[in-house]
């Protein structure tokens, strides 16, 4: 006996799997490879932290420049290289976010721009940044769990970089002379 | 229960631990002073790292793969520059081997993974007298453009 209900639910129930695969293979046209959600959150996050010292660094550069002192040209000259590091750092995690068009937030934007306060003294600001770095690898390390598994690569990365620039500001505070008087 | 690839990270960790020790045994050898008595840290921590991921593979039931007699070098070592350069290949190496631990999802594995990443690229630095923007991880697993046009961009 025809059932019209049932074949209208047999009809709907073949359809839904290619109802599903085509949905599938839209989200990965659109954004490939595939993201999870979590990981948007924990790589805004390691963005504005990595923007934050960035822009310390330059801050404390600046600084460095200004004075002119031969002293500060050669501390200059050893914190660049580790500045350049942390513009790696946010370029690849920039990379890594794709944000939907018309809900990007422009708030990380706006921190960056803002020149942070940084002790004027090598040795403080030295310090400071050396503190700086030791925060932001402890953070990124907080952010392992729950991320994707590249995402967690890149974060160990990136926190383990981040380590070796605190013996490398100690190494160049060593070559700084007359320190203990600033 | 163990995660399915815990067991063939940890292999692959511990075959770059075996090339480690072996290698820092020729490091040390081309070295004198302070120098030889780093490598010689090195080489003992490199030995415990080894230690502990056989006693883990052991605890999951796993066999623990067997140190090479010996290896062949990545570069030719006579010199106590070329000894230096050993040092931060395997450093190298190391680092990126622990970090297919950190791609695992079990937290302890993860954990150890990014200690280890971590203790790598310190001596790496050591090592190499710089510092790295990303220990471990190889171009192809990074997608921003570089400046050295070495790295390419990977679409």
């Amino acid at each position: 006996m025809a059932d019209p209900t049932r074949r209208a639910l047999i009809a709907a129930a073949a359809a839904l799997p290619l109802v599903a695969v085509s949905g599938c293979n839209g989200v990965n046209v659109l954004a490939s490879p595939p993201r999870q959600a979590a990981d948007v959150g924990l790589l805004q996050a390691a963005i504005g932290a990595e923007q934050l010292l960035v822009t310390q660094y330059a801050a404390v550069l600046r600084g460095l420049t200004g004075s002119g002192a031969g002293a500060s040209a050669a501390l200059a000259a050893a914190l660049e290289p580790l500045l350049g590091q942390h513009r790696a750092h946010l370029a690849e995690l920039r990379s890594r976010l794709i944000v939907p068009g018309g809900s990007a937030s422009p708030a990380p934007a706006a921190r960056a721009t803002r020149a942070p306060a940084v002790p004027a003294a090598p040795a403080a600001a030295v310090a400071f940044l050396r503190a700086a770095e030791q925060a932001t690898a402890a953070a990124m390390l907080g952010r392992l769990p729950g991320a994707s598994a590249s995402l967690a690569q890149l974060f160990a990365s990136i926190s383990a970089s981040e380590a070796t620039h605190v013996p490398a500001l100690d190494d160049a505070l060593r070559d700084v002379p007359g320190r203990a008087g600033a | 229960m163990t995660e399915p690839g815990a067991t063939g990270a940890l292999q692959g960790a511990l075959a770059a631990e075996h090339a480690a020790v072996y290698g820092y045994g020729v490091v040390g050898a081309y070295l004198t002073g302070a120098s030889r008595a780093t490598a010689a840290a090195d080489w003992v921590a490199h030995q415990n790292a080894r230690d502990e991921l056989e006693a883990m593979l052991r605890s999951r039931g796993s066999q623990p793969g067997p140190a090479a007699i010996a290896y062949q070098l990545p570069i030719p070592v006579r010199t106590s520059g070329q000894a230096v350069s050993l040092a931060v290949i395997l450093e190298e190496r190391i680092a990126t081997a622990y970090l297919g631990l950190v791609a695992l999802s079990t937290p302890a594995l993860r954990e150890l993974g990014a200690l280890q990443v971590r203790q790598s690229a310190l001596r790496a630095a050591f090592w190499r007298g710089s510092t790295v923007a990303f220990p471990g991880l190889t171009a192809a697993a990074l997608a921003a453009p570089r400046r050295n046009p070495a790295l390419g961009r990977q679409s």
